[in-house]
């Protein structure tokens, strides 16, 4: 008689969770070890929390050039690609702009001056990257917050998979991915959350295959002027994306490519929509 | 664009998961397979140290040998793989072992050296029923009297000498860790000492995991030195037991030698093992207590004893073959094994262990081996007196033909989620022929068979700490 197994833990700042199919509790054991093991190698390894972590080692001495290992060259060369295939709307070397940016609810929007002076330090193009050396160039940084959580769930279901022969589910705060259908065929169900009211559910999806994520901005904002000005920022200008979706969910192969085109579909502010039809991707935004 | 957002997409996923799926498989196999029955954060992955003390107790039928061996592990894990080992145990062996000859219809006496040559003593009580006796000197020679410790075994029954008893300890340790590229690599040292014997061993290794994690090739090279210096020296082989202390008083044996190694996930369940193992020794290998008892050419009565003699070159062969299959709650071992080495010995050994999980905290283990051995080109039951003597003979009948049996259980109990006791309960039947063709005159009637009955038990407790 099959049970549900919640393994619940957390791991990069989110609550994690995976579900598990299954009559046999040791293997339950195994795989809930197994499963926070590999969210916490990864989040030690490219948290920019972490000091040891190699994206802060590479933020530290990445102007010096530095030879990456295989698992960091991938993950620059994903970032390197979808760079190109969004017309350079995902950038991996963002991040600094947030030095200026803090969405902390307030009112406190930063002029043109500050933005315009952080500026040059954004933008892909200018870190020298030749796997499997890279040179950053000083004041740079980079940031996987946009990859290493859906990464995380492909990683972390591929464990889970491996150890048992299960149904399974690898949710990560939203970002998540299934092995195939429950044992009779069904589908799990998830429930997704309302964006102005916190906890309570504005839709449940039904998800057989597959993996899901969601970008949104339902937590983090700065408001002015009656203008919400939105924590998802343009790297080419600098300022937040004009009049975004609240929340994007994108169903796809894989939470890599599910994350990164809601991401995407984020960035394209009120073309959200447009874009999401006419590459004709399984999504669903809330305004 | 001519390739769509979503194929492009999905290429670019595909090339960052292919890279990464088939390593986080892995490591997920190095957490998965063949785990304790313990469910909390150690292994693969995590710091972690673990102990392991066990006492084994030997006793075998007969009143013959007894053994006590308290053991003590300990191995300190780095999450990145790197590991420390120690080990140590000490054990106290006592009885009474078979002294190579036959038995015979007629009380039989045999003599062993007692005290230093020279020495002039007075005379204590040897243990084990013998009685110290002065020996007159050889005629011809210089009157140097030795004494020697004589001991008389019944008729019809197996001679053993009863004095026997040694204690021994041992000390090892190792160190392993990934280099570079290589998945493993690392050595061990161990040294053994005994009353009348040394063992100085070492091994180094490199292991090498492919195949996402599927496939691992091993190679162990190992090599060891022995001193064996046993009271009274060692014996010129072939030659009559006597209270003598003989020179040289200690010769060596050095061994070297390879083990190859291949395991692979076949399925998700099933976890193969093939070895192959060569090995070269060459020094002193005789048994320097152990006689052989030449007989009288028409009524087989032992005439004299003489000490052994086995060769000084050995070299061996051995293929292992190990299959794991998980049931779930039930993990079962099958393995076989095939030995040959030029002293002609060929054995061949089966052994199938099911574990079985009781409830997540218990666990019993049944096993039965089953083992098959031919003997030495040189083993003989006895020498024939008249008949030219061999280059090579020993009567010892671990390098005899026989057959042995062992059955038992384990039975384990985790006591918290870091620890585990366990207890072991086996016995040993050995069987072989108690009439040989070869047996003539009053050895029709004897059983010559010098083969024993144990039985094991064995109770550890094993530990997990950060």
């Amino acid at each position: 008689m099959d049970r549900d197994y919640h393994i619940g833990f957390s791991a990069m700042a989110t609550p994690c969770e995976v579900r598990l199919e299954t009559d046999d509790e040791g293997l339950a054991h195994r795989v809930a070890e197994a499963a926070e093991a590999e969210a916490r190698r990864i989040e030690a390894k490219f948290s920019r929390y972490r000091s040891t972590s190699v994206v802060s080692q590479i933020n530290r001495d990445g102007h010096c050039g530095l030879v990456v290992d295989e698992e960091t060259a991938n993950l620059l060369d994903c970032a390197a690609a979808f760079h190109l295939l969004s017309d350079g709307l995902f950038d991996v070397t963002s991040g600094v702009l947030r030095r200026v940016w803090k969405f902390d609810g307030s009112a406190r929007v930063p002029d043109q001056e500050q933005v315009a002076a952080i500026l040059p330090l954004v933008g892909w193009r200018k870190v020298k990257w030749d796997k499997p050396k890279l040179i950053l160039p000083a004041g740079m940084e980079l940031d996987f917050g946009g990859l290493a959580k859906e990464y995380a769930v492909d990683c972390v279901l591929s464990v889970v998979g491996r150890l048992a022969e299960a149904p399974a589910l690898v949710n990560f705060g939203g970002d998540l991915a299934v092995t195939g259908p429950r044992h009779d065929g069904s589908p799990w169900t998830v429930a997704i959350e309302s964006v102005d009211e916190p906890r309570r559910m504005a839709g449940l999806l039904e998800l057989t295959a597959g993996a899901l994520a969601t970008s949104g901005d339902a937590r983090r904002y700065l408001f002015k002027n009656g203008v919400r000005y939105c924590h998802i920022l343009d790297p080419r200008t600098g300022w937040p994306v004009r009049d975004p979706p609240r929340s994007v969910t994108v169903a796809a192969a894989t939470c890599i490519e599910a994350g990164l085109t809601a991401t995407l579909a984020m960035l394209k502010g009120s073309e959200a929509e447009e874009f999401l039809k006419r590459e004709e991707i399984k999504s669903w935004c809330i305004r | 664009m001519s390739v769509s957002f979503r194929e492009s997409l999905a290429r670019i996923s595909v090339s960052l998961l292919a890279g990464a799926l088939p390593a986080a498989g892995a490591r997920a196999q190095s957490y998965g397979y063949g785990e304790p029955l313990r469910n909390d954060n150690f292994g693969p992955g995590f710091n972690y140290s673990q102990i392991d003390a066990a006492l084994l107790v030997y006793q075998e039928g007969g009143g013959r040998v007894m053994a006590i061996e308290p053991t003590l592990d300990l191995s300190v894990h780095a999450a990145d793989g790197r590991a420390l080992t120690l080990s140590a145990a000490a054990d106290a062996v006592s009885g009474a072992t078979p002294n190579g000859a036959v038995p015979s219809d007629k009380p039989q006496n045999f003599v062993t050296p007692l005290k230093a040559a020279g020495s002039s003593t007075t005379v204590t009580s040897a243990s084990g029923g013998s009685t110290v006796i002065q020996l007159p000197p050889t005629p011809g020679q210089a009157a140097t009297a030795a004494l020697g410790r004589q001991y008389t075994v019944a008729a019809n029954t197996l001679p053993v000498d009863k004095g026997f008893h040694d204690h021994r300890a041992a000390l090892g340790g190792g160190w392993t860790q990934p280099v570079g590229g290589i998945t493993d690599m690392g050595f061990t040292l161990g040294y053994s000492r005994e009353t009348d014997y040394q063992a100085i061993t070492t091994s180094g290794h490199v292991d090498q995991t492919f195949n996402a994690g599927n496939t691992n090739v091993s190679l162990a090279l190992n090599g060891e030195f022995d001193s064996s210096f046993p009271f009274g020296g060692i014996p010129a082989p072939l030659t009559p037991m006597n209270a003598q202390f003989k020179t040289p008083t200690s010769r060596n044996k050095t061994q070297a030698g390879f083990v190859l190694g291949l395991t692979e996930v076949m399925t998700r369940r099933w976890l193969l093992s093939l070895n192959y193992a060569f090995d070269n020794q060459s020094g002193y290998q005789s048994d320097p207590y152990r006689i052989i008892s030449l007989v009288d050419p028409l009524n087989g009565e032992p005439v004299q004893s003489l000490y052994e003699g086995r060769p000084t070159k050995r070299t061996s062969q051995s293929i292992y073959w190990d299959n794991k299959i998980d049931w779930g709650p039930a993990v079962t071992d099958l393995s076989a094994r095939y030995y040959t080495d030029s002293w002609g010995v060929r054995s061949s050994t089966v052994e199938l262990d099911q574990r079985i999980n009781l409830t997540p905290s218990i666990y019993i283990e049944p096993s039965v081996r089953w083992y098959d051995q031919k003997a030495a080109s040189f083993f003989r039951y006895f020498l024939v007196q008249g008949q030219p003597m061999p280059a090579y003979a020993s009567s010892d009948m671990r390098l005899g033909s026989f057959h042995a049996l062992t059955y038992g259980a384990k039975f384990g109990l985790s006591l918290s989620k870091r620890s585990e006791i366990y207890l072991k309960a086996e016995y040993y039947h050995q069987g072989g022929a108690a009439h040989p063709a070869v047996a003539f005159g009053q050895l029709r009637q004897q059983d010559l068979f010098a083969g024993t009955n144990a039985a094991i038990a064995f109770i550890g407790y094993s530990w997990d700490f950060h």
